[in-house]
Formats: C-alpha cells, structure tokens, sequence
C-alpha cells in the first residue's frame, strides 16, 4: 500500500491550516479598528438578537424561508449546467429526466407559493 | 388403532368450550355454571372412552392422530399417549368435572363483581391446554401448551384469588413458570438445530448429541420442570400460588398442572437425553431429598391450611422425584402411580379445605379448633383426607409411596432411609393440622359464623364421593392402573435410558 | 466525451415511483385544493397510491425475475421485494391510523406546527383540524424506507436514509397535544439523526477509500481480492454501522428513542415503531450480507456485544418505566436486539426469520400503539401507567386485546411473537451464535416483567377515580387494530404462509 496519493491532500489540509491561523493572527495586527454599533452585532444583517426579541423570544422566519427557497434554486441550477453542457450526448432521455426534475422542484414552489412562503407579511 | 380422533377431540372441545364461554354475557352465571359441567362431563366420557380404547399390553404410544401444523419447521399436531400420559389424561377429565362443581359457589363468594362465565371458560382452557401438555407428542406442541397454560391459570389466581396477595401471588407465579418456560425454549431450539430440524419425538429420542449438548440441553429442560413441580429449590412459588389461588383451582394446580413437571422429566429429560440424565440423576436425587424432608418441615409450621397443604405437596413431588431418577421400574412405577393418586388426595384435600375456608372465612388455623363437633361429616372427609395424603395403608397413595421405597432401596439404601423420614414427618404434620382444626374444644368463634354449622352438602358430597371412592379403590386394587402403567415405565428405562433393573442381589451404585 | 446511458427498468422501480408521484401530488394538494377538503383528497389519494405500490410489489414478485437497474444503483431481489412489501403493508395500517380524526377533533396532529406552544394562537388552534401535510410526508419517507431496502450501494443508500429520515423529523414535531414534547422529540431525532447520517456519509468515504467503489458488489469482491491495509475498512464499516444502528435503535445508539417515541403523535410513534424498523434492518442486512459477508468474522464479535447490550439494556430500562409509550419503546429497543441476533447469524435462516420477525413485530407494535392512542382522557391519550390501573373492568374487550399483545411481546406460544423468537433464536443457534441466544432468552424472561405489570395494572387492580375511559375506534383505528391484532394470532397460529414467502425470498441478489 502507498500513501502517496494522500500526501498532497496532508499538504492542502496544512496550507488550509496555515492560512486560517495567519489570517486570524494578521488581521488585528494590522487592520484599523473603528468600531460603531452595527459592527459589534453578531451579524451584520438580519435580526437584532439583544435585546431579546419581542414577543416572547419569538422572531421572525421570513430571512430562512426566503434563503431555503433560494438554496432549492440554487441546487437546481447546479444540476441545470452539467445537464446543459452534454445535452446532445443525453439527448431525449435526459430532457425527459431534467423536465421531471423541474417539475417536482416546481411542485415544491407552488406549495410555498399558494402556503403564502412568499408573503413578507 | 382406533380411528376415533379421542385425543384431538380431547384437546379441542375443551377448547372450544372456553370460547363460547368467553361469549356469554356476565348476568349468564348461573347458565354458565351448567354449561360448563355439561361440557366437562362430556369431556369425561371421552376420557373414559380413550381409556376403554387404550390396548393395555399393546403399542407403547396409541391413539396417535398426525396433522401438518409448519412444515417449514417440522411441527406438527401430534397427538399420542403411552400408559403415563393416558393416566393423567384420565385424571384430568375426571378432576374437571368436580372442580366445576366445587367451584359452584367459589366466584359469588369473592368481593367485587367479578365475571362467573370467564371463570368457568378459564378453567376450560386450563383443561384443553393441560390435556394437549399430556398428548403432545411433538416437542414444540408441548412447549406450546407448556407455555400457554400459564395464561389461563395467572388470571385464574389473580383475578379470582381470594387472598390479598393474589397480585403478587399471580405474577410470580408466571414469573417462575416464563423463567423456566424460557430455559426450555433454549434448549428446545438447541434441540431443533442438533437433532436434525425435526420436532419428532420419536426421531429425536434416536438421535445422538455431544456430552455438553446433551448435558444443557438436559439442563434447560431440567430447570422448567423442577420449577413446574416443583422441586426444592425452585418451589418458593406454589406456597403463595396455592394459598392465593381459589381453592378449586388450587386443587388442579397442585393436583394436575404441576404432574406436568414430573412427566416432562419422565417423557422429555429421561428419554431425549439419557446419557445425561444418568449424570445428573444423583443431584436430581438430592434436590428430592431435599424436598421431602424442607417441604415436610415447613408443612409442620404452617398457620396456614392452604400454604400447608401447598408444603406437602412439594414433600410429594419429592417421592416422586427419587421414585423416577432411582431408575427402576418399579419405582418409576411407583412415582407415576403416586402422580395419580397424588392428585386424587390432595386434589380431595385441597377441596375440603376449600370447603372449610369458604365456610370460615378464613385459612388460618387458629380460627377453627374443634370443628369436628359443628360439621362431623366435613371433618370426616378431612380426616380421610389427610390420611390419604399420609400415605396410610388401604388408601392409593400407600401403594406408590411403597413401591417408590421399595424400588429406590433396592439401588440404594440410605436415600430410601431418609425418605422414610419423610414419612414419619408427614404423620406428624397431616395429624396436628387435624387436630389443631377438628379436635379437642370448639372455638368459641366459630360459633358465631353461621356457615360453620351447615354441613356437608349434596354438592360437596357429589364432589368428594368419586375422590374417596377412587382412593380406596386404588388403595386396594392398583392394577387395572399399573397395567397401564408398566410397559410405558418399563420403555422408557429400558428402551429410552438403557437401564435394566438391578437384580436383587447386585450392588447397584451408579 | 461518450456517455451511455443507464437502462432503466421503470417496472422494477414501479412501486417506489408510484409512491413518490403520489406524494408530489400530495404537495400539490396542499398547496391548491381548499382547506376543508384537503384531508378528504389525502387519505384516499395516500390509500390508492398505496394500493398500487403494493400491487406492483406482488406483480414483481410473480415476475421472479431479479434485476439491477438505474446503472446498477438499485437492486430488485426477492429480499428486497419482500421488505418493501412489509412497509407497504405496515404502512397502510400506519396511515389507517394517521388518518384517525374521530378520537379527537381534527384528528392526532397540530394544525400550526410553528405557533409558539401555550401562546394564545396555540389555544385557538386546539380544536382545528391538523395539518394534511402528513401524508405526502408520509408518502415520502415510506418511498425512502423502500429504496433505502433495495439500494444497490452506498451512495444510493444514503440518500434513501435522508428521504426517509427527513420527513420523520418533521412528523415528530406535530402532535396536538403536549406540544414542547413534541417539539423536543422532533429536535433530539433531527440533531442526533444528522449525527448519525454524518457517521454514516463519512464511513461511505471510508470504504470507498479501502475499496475504490461504493456498489455492495465491488466492495464484496474488494473485501475478498484486495491487498489494501484492513484499517480503512473496519473503519468505514464501524462507522457505516453506527449510522444503521442509531436508525435501528440498537444500545448504545438508543437514547433517542424512549424521548422520540414519547413525544412523537403515538400514530408517528407505531409508524416509526414497524415501517423505520424494518427500513432500517432491511438496509443492514443488504449491507452485512451482501457487501461485508467476507469480512463477517470482523464485525461479529463486535455487533454481537451491541446486540447482547441491546437485548440487555432494552429490556432492564423497560422494567422501570412508568409511561407506556417509553415502555414501549425500550421494548422496541430490545426488540432491536433480536433482530440483531437473527441478522447476525449470517446465514440464510438469519435472512429469513429476520425479516419474519420484521414483519410480526410490526403488526404487533401498531396495534399495541392503536390501543394507547385509544385510551384517553380530558388530556388526551393517558399515557401513565397508574393511569390505566383497573382499565380490564372499565372496557373488557381493549384490555383483552391489549393483554394478548403484552403476551405476543413476551413471546407466548400462539402468537407472533413466538414464532418470530424461535426463528431468530434457531438460526442464531445454526450460525453458532449460541451465547447470544442465551443471552436473548434471559433478557425475555426480564422483558416479561414490564408486560406482566401492564397486564396485573389493567386486571387485578381496582379501577381508581381517574381511570380513563377507552374512546369507541373510529373505523380507521378500528381497521388498524383489527389486522394487527389478527395477524399477531394468525403469524403465531398459522404462519406457514408467511414462512413460506420468506422462504420464496431467497437470498439477496450481489
């Protein structure tokens, strides 16, 4: 048995290492540090989380909804361009497939569209 | 051959009989009741039809019906009795039909709304499934009936005991019997595997096993049936069992279902495993011994008549149990015999007590004394009773418990001389129980309860007569019985074990 | 760049496409039909996808014509043919009870899941009728459990146990009443579930490391022919195991499933009970028997302890439950443990009765859990067991059936649960797994304690203030008691013919 496939990935997973610890380690040392309220939040976008929501720790869903809605896209366009790019060797079968594809991503947006996942309000 | 389905008849109609108990709405007691002993004695009759039947001097196994259950597994519903099984077969259809009538008044009796038809149809399932533990000649169809007679006879104690341990007293009851059910079932799948997936008896007698097979798998079986006998040290469960347990079923409790441990040994642990059975038979011995002389003891201590006589019983089971690892015709004879007649004493004595105690109201000894002189007849049968249940010559149970003895000592002397002890204890706690309830000056507490005025009535008369007339019978005539008896011991020493009887001279030690 | 396409046998993969068309279908239901008659469009549309999918099992399962199929990523076997046929047919019972809206209105789930529980909206929405989501949920995991039995490797694998498993999260999280219970459930399952699945994902990269391939067959013949070092190997397979045992239930993977089976709405809970159990075994059977058989003297060992744990624990935690959907659900634990003992027999009696066990179980476990969700009170279901002390006098009849399957769970002759016990138990003797067996049937005898005590509960205790009453069965409850309860009598009375289908299976195709 050889590891030698595996030592370059040893050697990535080092350089991976390597770069994160000296970001962390350079990046006080040498940035400006101007701090305001909006910068000292946990995110900068999205809710605020303290004080604690009102509303009995109730907080709104409608960022993920709208962020799962866009993760279902996003995978169906990943499949759209492998499928794009050898159309013609797939040729009928694989245009039957991907509309089958489509029409059940499809089935999921009309629920969340008729649910009303679409309404901000 | 006869072509006449008896045994499956025997096995199913009393089945069946349950169901359409279990149907019969609960105002319907009094219909039940009829019913029930309708069926019972019909059941009877078929009894002593397949006993008529039953060539005494013929095949070993008769009466054989053969039906397909799981090919797949090799299980089929066979049915068939040699002289051992055919004996407590008759047993049970004679005891059914007086514990039914026995139990007439049992349920009223009982606080609470409690259900007389689902009495009667347990009881009746009780029956079928000890008849088929009996007939099964197939392995699983025995561990089959083994196991589901405990469901019948659980709800039996728990649900219509009288005693306010009767919770405790049932689930330990069913804890014991699943435990040693479970054992079984090990060894029983052991058996399977090694024999060749068969559950033939007959196939499974001719096959051969390693020592350490044969040995556990002997061992599996052993543990089930000593706990259903039960021998000391399994027995702690029949004390409770039996006083809690209305005393009809009490009485085919000890009378009936705990015989099916001594024939499992004869039928299951002698034949299939020989060679291990003549390895453990001087522990077997031991826990007998154990037996009579702890199970007479503690009898002799009771306050209790139900846990008393629950006591002797396991100083029976111990004549029995060195009647059959003594391993010589006669006293494997003998111990079968003194299954039957076992049965017949304390199933009357069980009886009879269950008579006093509904009529007292309680099962305390201290509260009778002198009730000889309130219900003479009552106190004459318990008398009978008693000496039935010590052995005394001229009734039944001197017969076996003699030829136990007898048998035992030509193997091996100072065994059979410590069973004698048992004897003498057995005198002594059958006659001080007896005099403690019956004799000397009357209670002045019993006066105050009506019930103990009432005498023996026709019921109770109707039930105790065939018990009594049998135990004097079979104390002077035992043969039409041994007959039976004989060849079926004889096969299974001979053929199954491979022993012959010592001749009388030789010093047999094993 | 050439590709050749995968020939595709659309009539091998009939009964799952069937099964998840119908639940797109279902999502379109939801989202287009008007509120009031969606439950009216689901549960027939649910029914006759059903009907269909368990139609186009039989039709190939008379085709007798085994295939790979979609690029070899699906297997369709007489094994896999039969499991799918077992969660089509539990999973009609299942949905019989999903669809039950007579024992409370609006039937057993939520209708908005996401209102905060005990807020004011949660009060409003008490008396509306639950979500119909339900059953394209359904749909869908019952869709996963039958790829996940039929997946020909690991990748397909996998993402069968994300379809199956999803859906189940979010059905955990749906139950009317106690809500945070419920709540909770559904996050224990999903966070520990995705733990698993990680587990799982990571030892398919494992083996695909030792192996260079992810279909059973390559890694079959990479375990037989291949020189690489075995750490990468066992490896991946422990880690493959982790993630089936945490979906089986297996100790120490178990802790999810008491606060799951609780918490869950108790139709989810019977639908998880039967249909994921035998997903989950399915799966691991493929897995051990078709891609690792060769490496059997690896794992048996190591599986054997968890299963003797599994047996074990299961059974010592039931003892000391006091609610009886947890007892339930330790008992399923143990059951676990039996089916791993069959499993790990490894030959193909180990095959055969475990997947009869599967079956058995299954129906057994329905019914059981029809009768919790019948036994009510304000509250809804009264899961307490103090609280169903005496329910045998309140409503004879449920307390009957209920018994009869306590009895079946501990294994009691003439019920399932008897013949599927000595099935796993005779092949694990055959495969020479003796010392599980003998563990198997000493943690029945400590099983039997916790049934035993639901049975003395229900019959010999006195019914107290606050027994509640049993609600009458809608026709769906009803229906779905009536077969489990029926096929726990007929598996264990006469189950030839499902020993014979089994036996029809054959092995799995490599």
């Amino acid at each position: 048995m050889s590891l030698s496939p595996y030592v370059p990935i040893v050697g990535l997973f080092a350089l991976a290492a390597a770069f994160a610890l000296f970001s962390v380690a350079a990046a006080p040392l040498t940035g400006p540090r101007r701090y305001n309220r909006a910068k000292l939040d946990a995110y900068e976008c999205g809710i605020e989380p303290t004080p604690q929501a009102a509303g009995g720790g109730k907080f709104p869903v409608k960022f993920y909804l709208t962020a799962m809605l866009f993760i279902v896209f996003d995978i169906e366009i990943i499949f759209l361009y492998p499928w794009a790019v050898s159309f013609n060797a797939l040729g009928l079968f694989g245009f039957v497939e991907m509309v089958l594809f489509i029409g059940t991503v499809f089935v999921a947006y009309a629920y969340v569209w008729r649910r009303g996942g679409l309404d901000w309000d | 051959m006869s072509k006449f389905p008896f045994l499956t008849l025997l096995v199913t109609l009393p089945l069946l009989g349950a169901l359409i108990l279990a149907f019969f709405p609960r105002s319907a007691g009094e219909l039940a009741k009829r019913f029930a002993l309708v069926w019972t004695l019909v059941v009877f009759a078929l009894t002593v039809g397949a006993w008529l039947a039953f060539k005494a001097g013929g095949d070993r196994f008769q009466l054989k019906d053969d039906y397909p259950w799981i090919p797949q597994w090799g299980v089929r519903f066979t049915f068939e009795v040699d002289g051992i099984a055919l004996v407590m077969v008759a047993l049970i259809g004679l005891l059914v039909p007086l514990i039914v009538v026995a139990s007439w008044k049992t349920v009223e009796a009982l606080d609470g709304n409690r259900s007389v038809p689902a009495y009667f149809a347990l009881l009746l399932a009780l029956q079928g499934m000890m008849i088929g533990v009996f007939a099964a000649s197939d392995v699983l169809l025995f561990y089959v009936f083994f196991e589901a007679m405990l469901v019948p006879m659980y709800f039996l104690i728990g649900s219509y005991g009288s005693h306010q341990r009767r919770q405790y007293a049932a689930v330990k009851f069913f804890l014991y019997s699943l435990v040693g059910g479970l054992f079984m079932l090990a060894a029983v799948i052991g058996l399977w595997v090694l024999g060749g997936n068969t559950f033939d008896w007959h196939t499974l007698v001719e096959a051969e096993f390693t020592t350490w097979a044969e040995r556990w798998m002997f061992l599996g079986f052993f543990v089930a049936f000593a706990i259903k006998a039960p021998f000391f040290p399994f027995h702690t469960w029949l004390p409770d069992a039996g006083s809690a347990a209305p005393a009809p079923a009490a009485a085919l409790l000890v009378a009936v279902m705990d015989k099916v441990g001594t024939f499992g040994i004869l039928r299951y642990c002698l034949s299939l495993f020989p060679n291990a059975s003549k390895y453990f038979a001087p522990l077997a011995i031991a826990l007998a011994l154990v037996g009579i002389i702890y199970g007479a003891l503690l009898a002799v201590g009771q306050n209790d008549l139900k846990r008393l006589v629950s006591y002797t019983s396991i100083a029976h089971f111990g004549f029995i149990g060195i009647g059959i690892f003594a391993f010589t015709t006669q006293a494997g004879s003998g111990a079968v015999l003194y299954m039957l007649n076992h049965g017949l004493a304390t199933g009357l004595l069980f009886l009879v007590v269950g008579f006093l105690v509904a009529r007292r109201g309680s099962a305390s000894i201290k509260d009778f004394g002198g009730a000889g002189k309130l219900v003479p007849w009552l106190s004459g049968v318990f008398f009978i009773a008693g000496m039935a249940s010590l052995a005394l010559p001229g009734t039944s149970p001197f017969v076996s418990e003699f030829l136990v003895l007898l048998g035992v000592f030509a193997v091996n002397k100072t065994v059979a001389v410590i069973a004698t002890l048992g004897i003498v204890l057995a005198a002594a706690y059958v006659l001080w129980m007896y005099q403690r309830t019956m004799q000397g000056t009357l209670n002045p507490a019993l006066n105050e309860v009506p019930a103990m005025k009432k005498d023996l009535s026709v019921r109770e008369l109707a039930v105790v007569a065939p018990l009594i007339g049998l135990i004097l019978f079979l104390g002077f005539y035992p043969k039409p019985v041994l007959d039976v008896i004989n060849p079926a011991v004889q096969a299974t020493f001979t053929q199954d074990l491979g022993v012959s009887d010592p001749a009388p001279k030789s010093e047999a030690k094993k | 760049m050439t590709f050749k396409l995968p020939a595709i046998d659309y009539l091998a993969l009939a009964p799952m496409l069937v099964l998840f068309g119908a639940a797109c279908a279902g999502v379109l239901v939801d989202a287009l039909v008007p509120r009031e008659w969606r439950y009216h469009v689901q549960v027939p549309l649910s029914l006759v996808a059903l009907l269909a999918s368990g139609g186009f099992v039989v039709a190939l399962a008379n085709r007798k014509e085994h295939v790979v199929t979609a690029g070899s990523a699906v297997v369709i076997d007489g094994p896999g043919l039969f499991l799918q046929g077992s969660i089509v047919v539990l999973g009609i019972v299942a949905l019989f009870l999903v669809a039950e809206r007579r024992l409370e209105p609006g039937g057993a789930f939520v209708a908005q899941a996401a209102v905060v529980a005990g807020s004011e909206a949660d009060r409003k929405q008490m008396r509306k009728p639950g979500v119909t989501e339900v059953y394209p949920m359904m749909l869908f995991a019952l869709a996963g459990m039958m790829l996940f039995c039929s997946a020909n490797d690991l990748l397909t694998m996998f993402v069968a146990l994300e379809v199956f498993s999803l859906p189940l999260y979010l059905l955990c999280a749906l139950a009317r009443r106690r809500r945070l219970l419920s709540q909770e459930a559904a996050v224990k399952y999903f966070l520990l579930g995705a733990f698993a699945s990680a587990f799982f994902l990571y030892g398919v990269a494992m083996i695909y490391g030792y192996a260079g391939k992810v279909d059973f067959r390559g890694i079959n013949e990479a375990v037989l022919g291949s020189s690489n070092s075995k750490t990468l190997l066992l490896i991946g397979l422990a880690m493959l195991a982790i993630g089936l045992l945490f979906k089986v239930a297996a100790v120490p993977f178990h802790v999810w499933t008491p606060d799951v089976y609780q918490g869950a709405p108790t139709p989810i809970t019977a639908f998880m009970a039967a249909c994921t159990k035998v997903a989950a075994f399915g799966g691991l059977l493929r897995v051990l028997y078709v891609a690792f058989e060769r490496s059997s003297w690896d794992f048996r060992p190591t599986l054997g302890v968890i299963a003797a744990a599994t047996m074990i624990v299961g059974a010592v935690l039931a003892v000391t439950q006091t609610d009886i959907k947890r007892l339930l659900a330790y008992s399923s634990v143990a059951n676990a443990g039996y089916l791993l003992t069959g499993t790990l027999s490894m030959n193909r009696d180990g095959l055969k009765y475990t997947m009869f066990y599967l079956v058995a179980y299954g129906f057994t476990v329905l019914a059981a859990f029809a009768i919790v969700m019948l036994v009510r009170d304000s509250d809804g279901e009264a899961t307490h067991l103090a609280r169903w002390a005496g329910l045998g006098r309140r409503s004879p009849v449920f307390a009957s059936l209920f018994t009869f399957l306590m009895l079946a769970f501990a294994g009691i002759p003439l019920t399932s649960g008897f013949t599927a016990k000595f099935g796993v138990f005779a092949a694990a003797v055959g495969g020479n797994m003796t010392w599980l067996v003998i563990i198997g049937v000493l943690s029945s005898m400590i099983l039997a304690f916790p049934y035993l005590r639901v049975v003395v509960l229900m019959w010999l205790s006195v019914p107290g203030d606050d027994t509640p009453t049993v609600s009458v069965p809608g026709a769906f409850t009803a229906a779905a008691l009536f077969v489990g309860v029926a096929m726990t009598l007929v598996l264990g009375v006469a189950p030839n013919q499902a020993l014979e289908l089994v036996n029809d299976a054959g092995a799995f195709l490599r």
